[in-house]
């Protein structure tokens, strides 16, 4: 007898509701098909849009200021949320499953999921993941002290919490974000001590070869920041380097190197950021294959234009062609409108593969194409900084096992050179945030210690890659039959008295 | 100096190749170990580390008990620092609880056949005591078997030590070597080509663990072997609340709390083996039985956090225990693998029985269990 496969359960599963997964979403429900969205929010939006459905309702005057510091780019997402919204719950239509963790997904198109104390899987027909970027991660001294916070991270708590910082606040890294943000804490009335920016005068001049017409608007928003923070007599200086955090219980001063000159500030918040680079987690333990981007210094996942990944795994180890497909920041860093145009690129391109349409339309191509035409400034302009020089011995690398650069490098040097062997040695990457933060660091410290190149080597992602309760694993759903045969190790002793084997002696 | 004489070589370098080459080489046997991967890859270090006597089956038992002796002593083999590194725990035990009737009578049938024996090393516990040994222990266990001198060590560790320690005895490991085929010299003993060259000597061990039958078949020998790949989760740390291993009788059942307070739990779960490319996949559609026996015994840890889970490459035989010794006509090439993920703790009895065995040129009797010959056809009675 023959166990079949399990039906699917929607003609697309997407992963993430931010403004590519909302996009495709939108995109797939109107042509008529059925997906589900996986979200871990409460609410769709992803990073960008968090909570504006909620902050749009707050009419109170605190509420309206909050909506005024966060500017249009973030009302901007309210058209694309109520089209989200409309088509929720309809049938066919998007099925939105909010406060949902992803903890696997395969080539084939089952995606496991987590929503409270109940987990299982649901399958796809094709798969779509939209899951975003992540701040990159910057080992620095101190960087674990209380009290240094990612600007992201601040930006969750203004918008989901209301929450604004306040005391003596240093900003440190680079990219756009760090400076929206000076900029939104001064609208709320929250004036910084100091931006300290790694990138310098030199990374814009250079950076200014690679301006295209469609890179004027966001220049042109940069320039106003920068602008209104020096009105606000906010101090700022470039070219920052050599960032340190020190404190005992939480952080009390920061130091810096700016023009050979080391300076300390006092501060009761450090703001970092060294910009965001595609959330690989997912693609890397699905086993997609991934491509090292220099100029970012991160690693994305190898996609045709339209998103769609390549299994690394030998063909008879997948079942079938790999249904995976990238969009959005998770496979390119372009921000939100680059993400919508190529939500609806993959959606176009899933619609062709369920059977329906010609693939991505010319207009919808062009579309990304403009919107990412302005990262080649960007990328020159905000170059890597605090995570650019490797982290010295004394510093911190993986925070959830306490591991240091120094001892990383100690292991690599005493033969445990590939990262698996590295991990089973030091519990690198082992703890809960099952090495999202740590991986990058270990990898590039793995290269220079061993002289290697090309795109540096991840940890094996094995499933769950986020805890799941045990209690939910017990009442897994979703099974794939196929799987689930009973297969233990049938070695239980026999209580029999017959213990002598006929075995000849030699 | 005759290839014969005194010389070996092993294929894989696990943890029982290591062990065997270490007893040879302390004989003043030249010994030369091959390892397609590096030492210890698979098996030898992914393993739970478990070291009990606990419900072993009885034609392992004796075996079971010297290697006991041996890891009490484990400085005697390795040196007292690299011992120590192995972080062996004996003496915390290990329980095996029975969660029902037919549980707790096979627990009787087990204990009368150790008095039967003359084995005194499983005790009987009462509900109340059994309970009491392990706290959150549901109400409905009925009672379980402890052996208090059973405990457990770190794999990895141990494989490096067993590892280094055949290499301070004189032992040549030679890495990423893959064997290609396998040939007899007409005088006796074997000449064996290798991805890094011909390599020959008077006698072949054969340690290839998931590929042991592999191995065999290159010298025309069949046996019969299953590669498996047993799973295990590992959850986020929690309160120290359990110093014995705990393990099932008739369910998937199997897990300690590590020495930073997360649970390891095992209980033979497997997970998908691709032995061809040296890998292997965990399975999570497996693990719901698992943490489900684990959730009937101590349902307390519902809310526990899984973090992760790995597996690992093991051979197993159809009667679940290993082969250990000489293939048919063959006295000069022993087979010893297919441990079915319980050699680890076996490990420095085999080098110590299978050493002893091939300087004497007589099988220990303690090996007449493990005799292939067992799976001879027409011999299956």
């Amino acid at each position: 007898m023959s166990i079949n496969a399990p039906l699917p359960d929607a003609d697309v599963i997407i992963v993430g509701c931010g403004p590519a997964g909302m996009a495709a979403a939108v995109t797939l429900a109107e042509a008529g098909r059925s997906v589900i969205v996986l979200d871990m929010q409460p609410a769709p939006g992803g990073q960008i849009f968090r909570s504006l459905e909620a902050n749009l309702c707050d009419t109170s005057p605190a509420g309206q200021s909050l909506l005024a510091a966060l500017g249009p780019a973030y009302r901007a997402g309210a058209d694309l949320i109520r089209r989200f919204r409309a088509f929720s719950g309809a049938c066919p239509g998007i099925d939105y499953r909010p406060q949902t963790t992803v903890w696997e997904v395969r080539p084939d198109g089952t995606v496991g999921w987590l929503q409270g104390m109940n987990a299982g899987y649901v399958r796809g027909r094709q798969v779509l993941l939209a899951h975003g970027a992540m701040e990159r991660p910057v080992p620095f001294p101190g960087w674990t002290l209380p009290g240094v916070m990612t600007a992201g991270a601040v930006q969750t708590l203004l918008k989901a919490g209301h929450l604004k910082p306040s005391g003596r606040i240093v900003l440190a890294g680079t990219g756009p974000l760090l400076l929206l943000l000076a900029n939104q804490l001064h609208q709320l009335g929250v004036k910084p001590a100091l931006v300290g920016r790694t990138d310098r005068l030199s990374d814009s001049v250079r950076a200014a070869r690679h301006l295209r017409p469609g890179g004027l608007v966001p220049l042109v928003k940069g320039l106003g920041w920068l602008g209104r923070l020096k009105l606000a007599g906010v101090k700022s200086v470039t070219g920052l380097e050599n960032l340190a955090a020190h404190g005992t219980q939480n952080v009390e001063s920061v130091s810096f190197t700016v023009g050979g000159k080391r300076q300390t500030l006092p501060c009761d918040l450090l703001i970092v950021h060294d910009g965001i680079v595609p959330a690989i987690d997912i693609p890397n333990a699905a086993g997609l294959r991934l491509q090292w981007d220099g100029p970012n210094a991160s690693w994305r996942p190898a996609t045709t234009p339209d998103g769609l990944g390549a299994s690394t795994l030998p063909p008879e180890m997948s079942a079938g062609p790999c249904v995976l497909r990238v969009t959005g920041d998770a496979r390119r860093i372009g921000g939100a409108d680059a993400a919508m145009a190529h939500g609806r690129v993959a959606a176009q391109a899933i619609l062709a593969a369920l059977d329906h349409g010609a693939g991505p339309s010319a207009d919808a191509l062009r579309a990304v194409g403009k919107a990412l035409s302005v990262r080649p400034f960007l990328d020159a302009a905000f170059p890597p900084g605090l995570a650019q020089a490797l982290p010295d011995d004394d510093t911190i690398v993986c925070r959830c096992e306490e591991l240091t650069a120094g001892e990383l490098r100690e292991k690599i040097r005493s033969g445990f050179r590939n990262m698996d062997a590295l991990r089973g040695e030091t519990r690198c990457g082992m703890g809960p945030c099952q090495g999202r933060s740590c991986m990058v660091t270990a990898a590039r410290l793995l290269q220079n210690e061993t002289r290697a190149a090309g795109c540096p080597p991840t940890f094996r992602g094995r499933p769950p890659i986020r805890p799941i309760p045990l209690g939910a694993v017990a009442t897994l759903s979703g099974l794939d039959p196929r799987a689930t045969i009973r297969l233990t190790l049938e070695d239980k002793p026999e209580n029999a008295s017959e213990d002598t084997v006929d075995a000849p002696a030699e | 100096m005759p290839r014969q004489n005194e010389t070996a070589l092993i294929i894989g370098a696990g943890l029982q190749g290591c062990s065997i080459a270490l007893f040879l080489a302390r004989a003043g046997w030249r010994v030369t170990l091959l390892d397609k991967n590096v030492a210890g890859r698979h098996a030898s270090s992914v393993n739970a580390g478990g070291l009990r006597t606990l419900m072993r089956d009885w034609r392992e038992y004796p075996l079971s008990e010297l290697a006991m002796e041996h890891w009490r002593h484990l400085d005697r083999l390795v040196g007292a620092g690299a011992a120590e590194s192995c972080e062996v725990r004996l003496g915390v035990g290990q329980i095996a609880v029975a969660l029902d009737e037919a549980e707790m009578s096979w627990t009787l049938g087990r204990v009368q056949e150790m008095e039967r024996r003359g084995l005194g090393a499983e005790e009987l516990l009462s509900a109340t005591e059994v309970r009491k040994m392990l706290p959150g222990l549901t109400d409905q266990a009925l009672g379980g078997l402890v052996s208090r001198g059973d405990g457990h060590a770190n794999p990895a560790a141990s494989t490096r030590a067993f590892r280094q320690a055949a290499m301070a005895a004189g032992a040549k490991i030679v890495e990423n070597c893959r064997v290609l085929g396998l040939e007899r010299l007409p005088g006796g003993g074997w000449s064996v080509a290798a991805a890094s060259g011909q390599y020959e000597a008077g006698v072949l061990v054969n340690c290839a663990g998931a590929w042991g039958a592999q191995v065999a078949a290159m010298a025309g020998q069949t046996l019969p072997l299953k590669v498996v790949a047993p799973s295990m989760m590992v959850t986020a740390r929690t309160q120290p609340f359990l110093e014995p291993v705990v393990i099932g009788i008739d369910r998937p059942l199997s897990f300690k709390q590590s020495a930073v307070g997360s649970l390891v739990i095992g209980g033979g779960i497997l997970g998908k083996p691709y032995a061809d490319h040296d890998t292997s996949f965990t399975v999570m559609d497996r693990m719901p039985e698992g943490a489900a026996a684990t959730l009937e015994a101590f349902p307390a840890l519902a809310h526990v956090p899984v973090l992760r889970t790995w597996t690992g490459l093991e051979g197993a035989t159809p009667d679940g225990i290993p082969v250990i010794g000489p293939g048919e006509g063959t006295p000069d090439l022993w087979h010893v693998f297919g441990f079915c993920g319980h050699g680890f703790q076996l490990s420095p009895a085999v080098g110590d029985v299978v050493g002893r065995s091939l300087v004497s040129g007589t099988v220990d009797p303690l090996l007449a269990p493990f005799s292939g010959r067992r799976f001879d056809a027409g011999d299956a009675a």
